[in-house]
């Protein structure tokens, strides 16, 4: 009977295990097949004229310049707001008016913008910009990422802050700093890991999103730096290229593809490290 | 047989002769939301003077120190009625907390060196009111971290972490980042409980070498170090000051019978 009981916990347990680990392969089977797809049709697109050629008609040479340019100043648009936005709103939450019944809303309502679709953020910006403006801009761009991203920071602000040791805040405002003092000089600093991470990720989550985009800095054949007309960006170029029928458009498509993914692929390292790091330190 | 710890109160309080008051409670209730944790408390800190308060868990010692630089502020439920007399004002209704605060300074249980170096943790208050020169700012860490018995432990690292520092040294470090803005009063609140036996005699003799020029009243729940320490001892009990008198006197002869049990390890 003992024995019979030590034989099904066993086997109890090696089935579970061996289910995790399934599981597990599932996940990242799926992830490595992307990436090698990625590689196999993408690498042989990379070279130098990616980063010095515009997108060019079909048939001829061209690369992705206007699309990683415009794509980088509409991140750069978005992270700036949603930097101050998100690390404002986390510090209020974490730190000021979190308990109260206007905290909880707010929280509320940002964990829905958080997983809220990106098309109706795309569309929410076409009324709030566009129209109002007559025209696609990649300001309209930027403003949606920014949407986009604001909630992600806002979410790992006030977690990361959360995390913080109140002796920390006791002990600052012990000295006779004012209680903002105390925050902007000891509980940031405290957190600078966790918010420079938390920017990261967002900055991850927008660098690759297509929808808000179609509907605001729409696409641009050329190259451009003004971000009042419609800006290029490499989702919306992959998208548009990737659907088409010629080859060449195609193989620039899987190129951005691929550099979207190490980008995306290297930050989020970039962020496991920081967090690594600061855990680390005594 | 040990009969029952008795809950009549009957406080003695020695007023002290000759001495001057730097901090004096008068009626002091103190409440965290609808729970009552001091009643009534009637304290003198005399200037100069190390003040230590001991008692049993929870007997609101801690919550005592934390009306002398209105830390409770910081939590809303948190309040104070009856007087604190601090040079003729009642602190508990002075307006200006941050300046009040950076006269009465704080060191707390646990070490919390802020996540910047040792020079900056010491500079750090002293910013907070004053802007100096470089070379006076390295006169004043300097002096701080010699008083506070950590100098010859750091003059060479001044700009690493505070937090690469041992338990014992972070708490010294603590106590230099409080008497580095010239407080008249330190509050301490268990400086020694996370510390070891050569870290805490450091920190002891710190203390006693500092009531020179400050105003100390120490939280401890070590008897040996009240008795090493302190000139005058208050005993609470249940939210109550049951006695207060100067330290030689608690420890031979005490008055009530709660400040007998407890000093005697009948109870605690």
């Amino acid at each position: 009977m003992t024995f019979d009981r030590r034989f099904r916990r066993k086997a109890a347990n090696t089935l579970f295990v061996g289910l995790c680990a399934l599981a597990t392969l599932l996940a990242l089977s799926a992830l490595g097949l992307i990436m090698w797809s990625l590689l196999k049709q993408g690498f042989g697109g990379i070279n130098l004229n990616i980063f010095t050629r515009d997108t060019p008609a079909p048939g001829s040479i061209g690369g992705l310049r206007n699309a990683i340019v415009g794509s980088a100043m509409m991140c750069g648009v978005a992270m700036v707001i949603a930097l101050i936005v998100g690390i404002l709103a986390g510090t209020w939450l974490a730190e000021y008016g979190g308990d109260s019944a206007y905290g909880h809303v707010v929280r509320f309502l940002n964990d829905v913008l958080l997983s809220a679709p990106s098309i109706l953020v795309g569309l929410f910006v076409y009324e709030l910009v566009v129209r109002p403006f007559h025209g696609f801009s990649g300001l309209a761009g930027g403003v949606a990422l920014a949407l986009i991203a604001a909630p992600v920071v806002t979410r790992t602000t006030e977690d990361i802050l959360r995390l913080q040791p109140n002796a920390l805040r006791e002990a600052g405002v012990a000295l006779g700093a004012a209680r903002w003092v105390t925050i902007r000089k000891i509980v940031w600093r405290g957190a600078g890991g966790g918010l420079l991470t938390g920017g990261l990720l967002a900055f991850a989550r927008i660098s690759g999103e297509t929808a808000p985009l179609l509907f605001t800095a729409l696409n641009n054949q050329f190259f451009a730096l003004d971000l009042t007309k419609p800006t290029a960006s490499l989702p919306a170029v992959i998208f548009q290229y990737a659907l088409s029928a010629y080859d060449d458009w195609r193989g620039l498509a899987w190129a951005g593809a691929l550099l979207i993914a190490l980008t995306v692929l290297s930050i989020n390292i970039i962020g496991r490290v920081i967090i690594a790091r600061g855990n680390t330190r005594p | 047989m040990t009969k029952p710890v008795s809950t009549e109160f009957l406080p003695h309080i020695l007023e002290p002769v000759g001495e001057s008051v730097a901090l004096r409670a008068k009626g002091l209730d103190f409440f965290y939301g609808k729970t009552q944790a001091l009643f009534g408390v009637d304290l003198p800190i005399v200037r100069n003077q190390v003040t230590a308060l001991i008692g049993p868990s929870g007997c609101g010692k801690s919550t005592l120190l934390r009306t002398f630089n209105r830390m409770y502020d910081l939590y809303p439920g948190q309040r104070a009625t009856g007087t604190i007399d601090h040079e003729g004002e009642n602190l508990l209704a002075v307006k200006d907390i941050a300046k009040l605060r950076s006269r009465i300074g704080m060191v707390f249980q646990k070490p919390t060196p802020f996540p910047m170096s040792i020079y900056d943790n010491v500079a750090f208050g002293v910013r907070l009111y004053e802007s100096k020169s470089r070379k006076d700012m390295d006169e004043v860490v300097e002096k701080a971290l010699r008083r506070a018995a950590l100098w010859d432990e750091v003059k060479d690292k001044l700009q690493a972490s505070g937090l690469s520092l041992s338990g014992g040294q972070q708490q010294r470090l603590c106590v230099a980042r409080g008497i580095a803005v010239e407080p008249e009063i330190l509050l301490l609140d268990e400086p020694a409980s996370a510390l070891d036996p050569i870290s805490t005699a450091k920190l002891e003799q710190t203390i006693g070498e500092l009531k020179s020029d400050f105003t100390i009243v120490i939280v401890t729940h070590n008897l040996g170090q009240a008795a090493r320490i302190s000139d005058n001892t208050g005993f609470m009990y249940l939210g109550r000051m049951v006695e207060f008198t100067p330290t030689s006197d608690m420890f031979m002869k005490p008055q009530a019978q709660q400040t007998q049990d407890y000093i005697s390890g009948r109870f605690g």
